[in-house]
């Protein structure tokens, strides 16, 4: 696909999108929000960002530095632990000696409990945190964030993954068609019907789940909603003239793919693929809210629903608020973004003869 | 020791072949002259003679049950013990709830023969089925029959009947023999049986179907009367029972109706509670225990809670290290563990401070080590145990590692979701010592049979427990060569092996009790087990108008059902009947903890105790 040049429609239904301004400044916002999030571990982390200490500078973000770095002592008198960068900031502050700690805008990282509460979690918003904490006392707002970045990269590259696998298998299927398409076809018919859920469990018995098992399993799913739209594509463009012209000049069958079929065929690809990342994120928040996802503790929002929704936290209502508003949200950018990518490249629209 | 059990079972052994070659049909009158009964009427009655009897119990069940069969497909579900306590499964003889001494209940006196297995019962000739017939020996021959026949459809039933019993006799009427297959110091709790009325079930072919939902007779206080599918069923009291003129039944069995409604979301039930629809409900969460409790009823004294705390035993629940796997070889590393779990943290943070440290792998037993000191939470001993156990050096990710470059890591497999929340806490302060524990979530059948098939780094385990521990499937070292058993650790030595045996096989209650203390003490020192909580309490809530006996409750309750002590008073029913008609508060308060068998102050004191220590 990167090879191909940008025809002129594609040029116009580009235009088109953005001047449909919903979808437009949803992308946008999105896009700034993705990469806003790869940044998460310098908004909302319990280590500092940079900490200047007697002339050296450290960048602790991802260094695992010792109290003893930073001459603290934890209640044990050990100091081999991790540092604690909010009391060194305060001491440092306190001893005004030049040394300095900065550290991020939300100092709790998604993973430690903060018991420094005299009631039990999960503790309501307040200064400290903002969102309030979970049942095991860990930051909501850290937690959001670093689960819409988990959230929409396993969602992008699941996408990517599946769409990529679906189109080259469904182009074949449709360009070759005969043999190779009659058997191909039952295969995905007999591999659709695999109960997807169960697979997941099972396999999440025999292997260790995480982050690219999950990516595995779920592409081994993900392409085949798009093999149909993709074959039918290719066996209607196949037929046509401006394919039998190239043909008779004599094209290469790689030519023709790619510089001829494929072009012609992406308005499904490109209208399906937001609708795709809607169904990605949802379903990775399903398969956390029933346990069968990412591997606690990892930040996700399926996890924050189920904490959200169990009974005793029935009055908990900063618990279900954030990751509720947080996929609402999220869906409905993607959303927007695939209905004006949808409109933008309606054929209709260059319709001569009704 | 090993010798000495060696020696025992050499000196059983011609017993044992005596007794099996001995011919078992001999002349039965001259096998039961020399016979000495022994009864027990000297402990105090089970209920309060003065309980009321009448009024109506409303209560709830999770399902509809499947079968009225006590046996067969699908009849060992929730109801089972509605039907063994009320109607069908009562014992011969039983322990006293209070006492522990055995009474008699289905017999008027017993016998136990000196092999250990052999016991004659001499039943009581007032016992009758509900229809009139009398209750006699043929019946638990029945009961052995139908427990052996195939067309029951019931293979645990069938592998109970050939593991447990060698055979069942009706000698007389009311003369029973019954002839366990191995001996045991407690013959009398092993080899128990119950009736099946011969008059009224065939073991025929298509059993299962023809009894599925049969009223048979009933040789208990109750009958079911009414049943609706998928809502509820009644059970009505028997007015003449022959059983409420024996000693130790009075005041027990007092309720005239018992309405059982099926709601299957606990949440739910605690509503109907709430409303009054209910008259009982068991709150089974701290943190409702400790937040939800405030209701109108409960303000207004047309409802009550209680915190009973009981006498029974927990069964053994915590983290299980796989002695298999390398990580877990090494005692250091396994001690180093203990010390890191911080009971105290989640007990305080995550559940309402409600329960307490277990220590002993035998905890609510009388073979409870109880001076065992439990580790509790501390770093500076747990990073001792780290360097021996090689484990000085912090990596780059602030995880420990040994001199072999192996990391302090291992995986916490687990198979209930509930716990994630406390594993998580757990799983921080490891990290925060240089040790990392992942967490994996797995199915519960499949991290149950992972268990047992020793597929696991570390694990938790649950099991429930009777009123004896049972060490051999937990710690023996036969256990330990094959897998697919509770010896989930893969634990066992000579040494603890015959601690075990002198358990199962010494008569002598001091010995065995110094062996399971020696082997209590073992268990905790080899580290391979933490202990994490345990609930030694019934928290429930109950209408106004329910009354328990001045000693409250028998000291081994596990269900407040199960001899139903308490009564229903018609006078105060029917005050609470006005007061919420009238949206009246009748202002009484309870206590809402109560502890007459001191097992709260025992826990506690020991808790200090060990402290101090």
């Amino acid at each position: 696909m990167m090879g191909l040049r940008l025809n002129p429609i594609t040029l116009k239904r580009l235009t088109r999108f953005r001047r449909i301004r919903r979808g437009f400044y949803s992308f946008v916002v999105l896009a700034a929000l993705t990469v806003l999030s790869l940044f998460s571990n310098y908004i909302a982390n319990r280590r500092a960002i940079v900490v200047s200490y007697e002339g050296t500078l450290y960048f602790p973000t991802f260094q695992y530095h010792d109290m003893a770095t930073f001459d603290q002592q934890d209640e044990y008198g050990f100091d081999d632990v991790e540092a604690d960068y909010l009391a060194l900031q305060n001491r440092l502050d306190a001893e005004d000696q030049g040394n300095w700690v900065l550290m991020p805008l939300v100092p709790f990282d998604p993973y430690e409990p903060d018991f420094n509460y005299d009631e039990s979690p999960p503790n309501p918003p307040d200064g400290r945190h903002w969102f309030g904490t979970d049942s095991q006392g860990r930051d909501v707002f850290a937690r959001l964030l670093y689960g819409f970045r988990i959230s929409i990269f396993f969602a992008a590259a699941l996408v990517f993954v599946g769409q990529a696998a679906g189109t080259a298998i469904g182009s074949l299927q449709g360009f070759l068609g005969g043999r190779f398409d009659i058997y191909s076809q039952r295969f995905i018919e007999v591999w659709s019907t695999l109960p997807f859920l169960y697979v997941v469990i099972l396999l999440a018995t025999f292997f260790k789940p995480g982050f690219l098992l999950l990516l595995a399993i779920m592409s081994l799913f993900e392409w085949i909603r798009m093999t149909y739209y993709m074959r039918t594509e290719m066996y209607r463009e196949k037929t046509k003239e401006y394919c039998l012209a190239a043909r008779s000049f004599g094209a290469s069958r790689t030519r023709l793919i790619f510089r001829h079929l494929l072009p012609n065929c992406l308005t499904p690809l490109v209208t399906i693929t937001p609708f795709a990342v809607v169904g990605g994120i949802s379903a990775l928040t399903a398969l956390d809210y029933l346990g069968y996802g990412l591997p606690a503790p990892t930040p996700s929002w399926g996890e924050m629903i189920d904490q959200a929704l169990s009974s005793q936290n029935r009055d908990k209502l900063w618990l279900s608020v954030a990751p509720f508003s947080a996929i609402s949200i999220t869906l409905l950018l993607v959303t927007l973004i695939g209905e004006s990518i949808r409109e933008a490249f309606d054929p209709k629209q260059y319709a001569h003869y009704r | 020791m090993p010798g000495r059990s060696l020696a025992m079972r050499l000196l059983l052994l011609p017993l044992a072949l005596l007794l099996l070659s001995a011919p078992v049909t001999a002349d039965n009158a001259t096998e039961i002259t020399d016979i000495e009964w022994v009864t027990n009427m000297d402990d105090p009655p089970i209920g309060d003679p003065a309980a009321q009897k009448g009024g109506t119990f409303y209560t709830s069940m999770r399902a509809y049950p499947l079968t009225l069969r006590l046996v067969g497909p699908n009849s060992n579900d929730g109801f089972a013990a509605w039907k063994r306590a009320y109607t069908m499964g009562l014992s011969l003889v039983k322990r006293h709830p209070t006492t522990d001494n055995y009474i008699p209940v289905m017999v008027t006196h017993w016998s136990v023969q000196s092999d250990g297995r052999t016991i004659y019962y001499k039943l009581d000739p007032d016992a009758l089925w509900s229809d009139g017939e009398p209750v006699t020996a043929e019946d638990y021959v029945h009961t052995w029959h139908m427990m052996q026949s195939e067309n029951i459809v019931d293979p645990s039933i069938n592998q109970y009947a050939r593991d447990y019993y060698e055979e069942v006799v009706a000698l007389e009427p009311y003369l029973l023999k019954v002839v366990g297959k191995s001996e045991s110091w407690r013959p009398l709790d092993m080899f128990d049986l119950w009736a099946t009325p011969k008059h009224a079930v065939t073991l025929e072919e298509g059993f299962p179907e023809r009894y599925n939902n049969t009223v048979l007779p009933v040789q208990g206080p109750y009958v079911l009367t009414e049943q609706v599918a998928g809502q509820y069923v009644v059970f009505e009291r028997l007015k003449d029972w022959w059983g409420y003129g024996k000693h130790y039944m009075q005041g027990v069995y007092n309720v005239d109706r018992i309405r059982i409604r099926v709601i299957d979301d606990n949440d739910r039930a605690f509503d109907f509670f709430k409303k009054g629809e209910l008259s009982y409900y068991r709150v089974n969460t701290a943190k409702k225990w400790a937040e939800e409790m405030e209701f109108d009823a409960i303000k207004k004294g047309w409802a009550h809670r209680k915190r009973l705390f009981i006498d029974y035993p927990q069964g053994v629940y915590g983290f299980a290290m796989n002695l298999e796997k390398p990580i877990f070889q090494h005692k250091d590393f396994r001690k180093a563990i203990q010390y890191l779990f911080n009971f105290q943290e989640i007990n305080e943070k995550l559940m309402a401070n409600a329960y307490y440290q277990q220590v002993s792998a035998f905890t609510g037993t009388e073979y409870e080590n109880r001076d065992l000191v439990p580790y509790g939470f501390d770093p500076r001993k747990a990073r001792e145990h780290l360097r021996a156990a090689g484990f000085e050096k912090r990596g780059e990710d602030g995880i420990l590692v040994d001199a072999d470059g192996n990391r302090a890591s291992f995986t916490l497999s687990y198979g209930s979701k509930g716990l994630e929340r406390h594993m998580t806490v757990v799983k921080q302060t490891f990290q925060r010592f240089g040790v990392e524990m992942e967490l994996r979530l797995l199915e519960p059948g499949t991290n149950f049979r992972n268990g047992l098939e020793r597929e696991f780094e570390m694990t938790i385990v649950g099991r429930t427990a009777g009123l004896y521990p049972a060490p051999y499937q937990y710690f023996s070292s036969e256990l330990k060569e094959t897998k697919n058993n509770n010896n989930v650790w893969a634990f066992g030595t000579a040494h603890t092996d015959s601690l075990i045996d002198v358990y199962r096989f010494d008569t002598d209650k001091e010995q065995r009790v110094a062996a399971m203390y020696e082997l209590d003490a073992i268990i905790q020192d080899e580290a391979f087990y933490v202990p994490f909580w345990q609930a030694p309490f019934i928290r429930f809530l109950y209408t106004d108008a329910i009354v328990f006996p001045e000693f409250l409750f028998p000291k081994r309750t596990e269900q407040l059902t199960d001899w139903q002590v308490f009564w229903i008073d018609e006078q105060r029913a029917e005050r609470l009947e006005k007061a919420m008609a009238a949206d009246q508060s009748l202002g009484e308060d309870t206590a809402v903890d109560v502890d007459p068998y001191l097992v709260k102050d025992r826990i506690e004191a020991a808790l200090r105790a060990a402290a101090a220590r």
